[in-house]
């Protein structure tokens, strides 16, 4: 393999390369040395099979560390889907390997936001089920019998080390090898990315990171090599990274502004072209052919910057193209025109988009605020999640990022862009932190790299080329560099030191200790962050006792498989949406909202239903078909993500669909506080979420110290102990009342009296005691 | 009667099996036998949710000739719960008896024709005790009940014993979970104690007299019922067999009406008084790995305990079973395989129970038993303890299989604890299988290898690049001029060497001879070179005539080492002092240093 890519490097090294600055090249050992001996070398016997085969072990270990360090949760738990949307994504990888694949397109759930159902194939990223699908394929076809949880479970921790592997990769291209290495390491354990790659959290980012690194390596590739193969290999690479995870809109708008902004730079090249024509056209294509994706990328303004690189490139080229054939002067005469007339087309386009409204789409953002607002990982990021989620990475990735612009050509470009734009995404919303986490890896590497290279030993200086013969040529020579001078250097008769750089011995060991000291605080600070933080199932929650003995709490699952034992199985649940996946999943139940909210009125009915009294909520079970309610109750064990405390939500919800009927201000105190006790609002105190949460518990003492109904996650004695119900009736709670389930009851045959039957009283009969 | 002792028949019936079979076999009129039921003790156990009627029987014969058989007579009501019926005789040592399923004509009810073991001459008396368990015959009345009642059942049954014979004298006493009683037939003014009842004496009772007893009382033991059971058993040669359970399980007690409160079951002991919370199965000593979960994994609540004798799971299901709910949940554990499998040269012999334990008093619905035997096993032949179905054989494919392994299926309907017995399994297996799944590991990992050894020597690349074909070409023959440069220097430091030791021997003939080999090495490494600096040439390489400065460079040096060592050959003849050798040899010495300087920076540029 080695050979191959050598020997297409090599052709390449022919071509001018347009617009990079070659003091370097000049140099004798950099121009002869990049002649492609690097493949030739193999066997143990020479230092590049040393090299590779560490590079080899180095990567094996880091895919090895990052795999192990995400299994927390298996050990501690067991091998189980973690958290909400990963339930789906289970579920309909299973229905994918029960059915088939063409069934898994064309699945109609009618289990889920019932009335309506949902067309799953038509709105999911199929990406991440087929690939589970794939592999569980695979393997039983070979006679491997895995359970496709099992696939499912442990997926994200696999592609993790297929992530690090094309982080090597990107880096190498975008520095050297050694680089590549630290940042595959980075990548690896960094708790950023940990977060969303844990075993059991079966989720897209989980692949699409693999995805969207793989797709820069390759545009790095094509970019600087030019050539249709690479160029193909990204789209390909691309396809699948659409096929994955929604992000990939930053894919399609990072290429594009990279080579805006190479044009810009005076960078165009023939290399350019052909990479992003081909890029854009084959690109474009597969990416329709996902059913979720559609017509999207030739229609919504996130896509139409892409569309615009692209005439512009087309543009550029055909005035290159012009600039040869004709003078000056009529080169002049066409160039106005064609401005003005590409001038007003764009006007005329901009005024019709905006008349027909399709171009500001932001009216569904608008009307789904408070439900993307409910969701905390919406959230902007705080300065401490940066620090939490990459420690000392976030600290050096800016030297990084200066090594790179100082020694700037096209594919650093790129990557300074990418950092850049992802910084900001980051601070947008803290989910986004996972697209910076990469580009924060690579820069931290290039930046520990070059370090150590300056400060790490003598006897190296003559192995690794200096970075300045590196970093404005391709890297690829270096890379071959590499190879060459390790194989000549150890021939040297007569070994040379060479003078020292003015650093003492003293200096370099102590930096080199500083900065192996911040790394081993790195590693440290990952295992703990993976550890304590991102390693919860959160279906399954544990407590600790005195003496360090584990309790589980299984309320959820408890709940969730007695509606699957013994209720109908066509029985419709209602529960706030967040609950959804895991009750189509957990208990095979129709559900009337979930994870993917769609539909915001039939949320705000549901929490229509939730926020009203109980006749007012009859009325609207009855309409939707509610057989059972679920609600989360932390009360009794202090659980603080229950329903009442995202109530308030629910009321906003409703109240941006039902304004008449529900007011958010009607729940509060005339304090304006949000209280459950005695000096709560009425409303609150009546209304449905209430009575169902604490029906009953104002009886529950749950020790001494504290009145009987006192409610351990809100630190408060509950207001309203005498709930009674008319239309619903308890149907099970679990062992710790994590979880409620009622009745929604049948309406009666006959209408019971509203007051009581009139007894008749017997007169006592008055008889004479006569004698 | 004693006799009886010698026999050791140990075959039992089973109520449904044989029914078709033998229904229309032996039709005889009972009475001929002249047989008699003397004296009767029946003994209705409704402790539990199963009604396990035993009766000791004293028979006598009372006929002319000998008798080989009895009937025993199962009434027609209850006949479609029998689980198991069993006829043992009176001493401790004594086997089963055998049974057949027969008819009588005119006379409804089931009919089992008991096999003496040996004949009841005429006059003779012997004593049995029949065994039968009948489930889901306790009917709970209330069908529908709330969290805080409590579970009564009816259970009826026969205040007689139902027997093709008339008795002479019977008492039935009958047995009760609690003291409660709502109800109960009052058939000879029966004595009731705490919880149980005492029917009779009656005397001379006429063969096959019916008369309906009722007991409506008090029963909250569970009524769980294993709707289903599938057991899995997987032997492996290499030393493990796994068993595997997946169990749906049913309360089969009165159904919960109303609201399910957790706030009353926590607070109140005697809420929800007929629920299941927790139950214990029992596996073998040596169950290892045991794992016990659902669809939706682990089942947290469980607890295990390993005793000397058993291993004691304690079965907590997700959540506690009242009337009518139910749950499904597999259990599993590892054996070794050296308990329970048997072999002599290729012959196998597999021993191990048709069905487990799951809780005290179970009853089953149904069972399949899945028997996945290793592959390539041949020649399989089953022993069962108790007739039961075969459904056609399977393949089952796992890791590393490739013509499956044959699964033997059987299932069999309402058991009960009596059925756990063990079947034995015979087939042959030929050794030499066991090494096909470690050879097709390693070939499979040979075959990798080996792929990507040729993928990595040989070029795929569709287009041909002269250029870098040349580059290539070059680099490996500069590679080539190295390593002879190299081997070059070498010499002179050898020669060095050898000129020191001849300052020190004296010895000409050593130097001599040195001298020799250097002038032939050096004259071959040198043709070498040359011959590759042609070859560079050819290749049209500007690197060539680096080479020839390379050899010129080398053409200086080599006449320095020759003249090093003539001086010394002078030092030695004492044609020179001491001093100017030394002067002169420093001389030498700073001038091929610094040849080889320029040597090495050409080298460093090829």
């Amino acid at each position: 393999m080695a050979e191959h890519h050598t020997v297409t490097d090599g052709k390449h090294k022919a071509s001018p390369n347009a617009g990079g600055s070659l003091h370097g090249n000049s140099r004798p050992n950099v121009a002869s040395g990049g002649g492609g001996k690097g493949g030739l070398s193999g066997g143990l016997a020479q230092p590049a099979g040393w090299q590779s085969l560490l590079s080899f072990t180095i990567l094996f270990l880091a895919w090895l560390a990052g795999f192990s360090s995400r299994l927390f949760a298996v050990i501690r738990f067991e091998s189980i889907i973690h958290e909400f949307d990963p339930w789906f994504n289970y579920r309909s990888t299973h229905h994918l390997t029960t059915n088939g694949f063409y069934e898994f397109l064309n699945w109609f759930d009618e289990r889920s936001w019932y009335p309506l159902g949902r067309i799953v194939g038509g709105t999911v990223y199929p990406g991440l089920m087929v690939t589970a699908g794939l592999i569980h394929y695979v393997l039983n076809l070979l006679h491997l019998t895995v359970h496709i949880r099992d696939v499912c479970v442990f997926l994200a921790p696999v592609f993790s080390g297929l992530t690090s592997i094309s982080t090597f990769l990107l880096t190498r291209e975008l520095w050297n090898q050694g680089a590549g290495l630290l940042a595959a390491c980075f990548i690896a354990i960094v708790p950023g990315y940990i977060s969303r790659s844990v075993a059991g959290s079966f989720d897209n980012e989980g692949i699409a990171i693999f995805a969207l690194q793989f797709t820069y390596y390759l545009w790095v590739k094509s970019i600087k090599t030019g050539s249709v193969f690479w160029s193909i290999g990204c789209c390909l690479s691309y396809f699948y990274m659409v096929s994955a995870w929604g992000g990939y809109v930053f894919i399609i708008n990072l290429i594009p502004l990279h080579v805006f902004v190479l044009l810009l730079m005076q960078r165009y090249s023939r290399r350019v072209y052909i990479a992003y024509s081909t890029f854009y056209i084959v690109g474009l294509v597969l990416s329709m052919q996902i059913p979720f994706v559609g017509f999207q990328p030739i229609r919504t303004s996130e896509h139409m910057a892409a569309a615009g690189v692209f005439a512009l490139l087309q543009a550029y080229a055909f005035l290159q193209y012009l600039k040869n054939r004709l003078t000056k002067q009529e080169f002049q005469t066409l160039f106005f025109l064609g401005v003005a007339l590409a001038a007003g087309v764009v006007f005329l386009t901009v005024i019709y988009l905006t008349y027909t409204g399709e171009l500001w789409t932001v009216s569904y953002a608008k009307i789904h605020i408070p439900i993307i607002a409910s969701v905390s990982e919406h959230q902007p990021t705080t300065w401490v999640s940066f620090f939490f989620d990459l420690h000392i990475l976030v600290c050096t990735f800016p030297a990084g990022l200066w090594f790179c612009i100082k020694n700037v050509n096209d594919e650093r470009v790129f990557v300074a862009l990418y950092a850049i734009s992802a910084v900001y995404f980051a601070g947008v919303m803290v989910r986004l932190m996972l697209t910076l986490t990469p580009v924060v890896c690579m820069l931290s590497a290039i930046a520990f790299s070059s370090v150590f290279e300056h400060y790490l030993g003598d006897d190296m200086k003559r192995e690794n080329p200096p970075v300045e013969d590196s970093s404005d040529e391709d890297d690829k020579r270096n890379s071959g560099n590499l190879y060459d001078k390790a194989g000549k250097v150890r021939k040297h008769v007569s070994e040379q030191e060479k003078a020292e750089e003015g650093l003492g011995p003293n200096i370099k060991s102590i930096v080199t200790m500083l900065m192996l000291m911040l790394l081993m605080m790195f590693a440290v600070h990952c295992t703990w962050v993976t550890s304590n933080a991102y390693s919860s199932p959160s279906v399954v929650l544990a407590s600790y006792n005195h003496d360090g003995t584990r309790n589980i709490l299984d309320d959820f699952r408890e709940a969730y498989y007695w509606l699957r034992q013994n209720t109908d199985e066509h029985a419709r649940v209602m529960s706030w949406w967040d609950y959804g996946y895991q009750i189509a999943g957990m208990a095979n139940r129709t559900t009337l909202v979930d994870n993917n909210t769609w539909n915001n009125s039939h949320i705000a009915l549901v929490g229509k239903a939730m926020s009203s009294n109980e006749s007012a909520a009859y009325e609207i079970m009855r309409s939707l078909d509610v057989d059972y309610v679920l609600i989360i109750f932390g009360g009794v064990i202090g659980y603080s993500g229950d329903d009442i405390n995202k109530f308030l939500w629910m009321v906003r919800i409703a109240e941006g669909e039902h304004p008449k009927d529900i007011r958010e201000s009607d729940y509060f105190t005339p304090q304006g506080e949000f209280r459950v006790d005695k000096a709560g609002s009425p409303v609150l105190l009546s209304c449905l979420m209430y009575k169902m949460s604490y029906y009953r518990f104002g009886e529950m003492q749950l020790d001494f110290r504290t009145p009987p109904g006192f409610d351990r996650t809100r630190n408060a004695e509950i207001g309203n102990k005498d709930i009674k119900f008319k239309h619903l009736e308890e149907a099970f709670t679990s062992e710790h009342w994590l979880v409620r389930i009622y009745k929604v009851k049948k309406l009666d045959n006959r209408e019971p009296l509203d007051h009581k039957l009139r007894s008749i009283v017997p007169r006592p009969k008055y008889t004479s005691k006569k004698v | 009667m004693n006799d009886a002792s010698s026999f050791r028949l140990r075959l039992r019936i089973d109520s449904r099996e044989l029914c078709a079979a033998f229904l229309c076999c032996f039709c005889f009129i009972a009475a001929d036998d002249g047989l008699v039921n003397e004296e009767v003790k029946r003994t209705v156990d409704l402790s539990t949710h199963l009604a396990k009627i035993t009766a000791e029987i004293l028979l006598s014969n009372q006929g002319d000739s000998a008798v080989h058989s009895f009937i025993l007579a199962v009434e027609s009501d209850l006949a479609p719960h029998l689980a198991y019926i069993g006829v043992k005789g009176d001493e401790e040592e004594d086997g089963m008896l055998e049974l057949k399923q027969t008819a009588i004509q005119g006379q409804s009810g089931e009919f089992y024709k008991v096999q003496l073991p040996s004949s009841l001459g005429a006059g003779a008396k012997l004593r049995v005790k029949v065994e039968t368990v009948f489930s889901h015959v306790l009917r709970p009345f209330p069908t529908h009940i709330t969290q805080a009642e409590r579970q009564l059942v009816v259970f009826q049954g026969n205040h007689y014993l139902f027997s093709p014979y008339p008795t002479r004298s019977q008492t039935t006493r009958v047995r009760l979970a609690s003291k409660t009683v709502e109800t109960y037939t009052k058939l000879g003014n029966p004595s009731k104690s705490d919880d149980a009842i005492e029917y009779g004496p009656f005397r001379d009772v006429a063969p096959f007299s019916e008369d309906t007893m009722k007991v409506h009382y008090e029963n909250n033991t569970p009524f769980l019922t294993i709707s289903s059971i599938t057991r899995t058993i997987e032997v492996s040669h290499w030393g493990n067999i796994a068993v595997e359970e997946t169990i749906d399980l049913r309360h089969t007690g009165a159904f919960l009406k109303g609201p399910f409160s957790r706030y009353d079951y926590q607070r109140q002991s005697d809420s929800g008084i007929s629920s299941v919370k927790s139950f214990k199965t029992i596996l073998p000593a040596s169950a290892q790995d045991v794992y016990y979960r659902d669809e939706i994994g682990n089942i947290s609540t469980s607890h295990l305990q390993v005793l000397e004798d058993s291993v004691e799971v304690e079965v907590r299901p997700r959540f506690p079973l009242f009337g009518g709910w139910k749950t499904h949940y597999i259990i599993g554990y590892n054996l070794p395989s050296y308990e329970y499998l048997y072999t002599l040269g290729d012959q196998y012999a597999l021993k191990m129970r048709l069905v487990d334990h799951v809780y005290d008093d179970q009853v089953i619905d149904s069972l399949t038993v899945k028997l996945i035997l290793p592959e390539g096993a041949r020649n399989i032949h089953v022993e069962t303890p108790y007739p039961i179905d075969r459904v056609p054989d399977q393949l089952h494919y796992t890791y590393l299989d490739t013509f499956g392994r044959p699964v033997l299926v059987a299932s069999k309907t309402n058991l009960v604890e009596q059925h756990i017995q063990d079947i034995v399994v015979h087939y042959t297996f030929n050794k030499i299988l066991m090494l096909q799944e470690p050879l097709l590991v390693v070939g499979a990992f040979y075959i990798l290898f080996f792929t990507v050894i040729i993928y990595v020597r040989l070029d795929f690349s569709i287009t041909k690049d002269p250029a870098a074909e040349v580059r290539m070409k070059v680099a490996s023959i500069t590679e080539q001029v190295l390593t002879l440069v190299n081997k070059r220097l070498g010499l002179y430091r050898h020669m060095d060497e050898v000129v020191n030791r001849y300052k020190q021997s004296r010895d000409a003939g050593a130097l001599n001879s040195g001298r020799k080999t250097l002038e032939a090495d050096h004259r071959t490494l040198t043709n070498d070179i040359s011959s590759l600096q042609a070859r560079l040439k050819a290749e049209g390489s500007d690197l060539a005539d680096k080479v020839g400065e390379v050899q010129k460079l080398d053409g200086q040096v080599k006449e320095l080492v020759c003249r090093s060592c003539q001086e010394a050959e002078r030092l030695v003849a004492g044609k020179v002092k001491k001093e100017a050798y030394i002067e002169n040899e420093k001389n030498l010495a700073s001038k091929r240093l610094d040849l080889v300087t320029r040597i090495d920076s050409l080298l460093d540029t090829l």
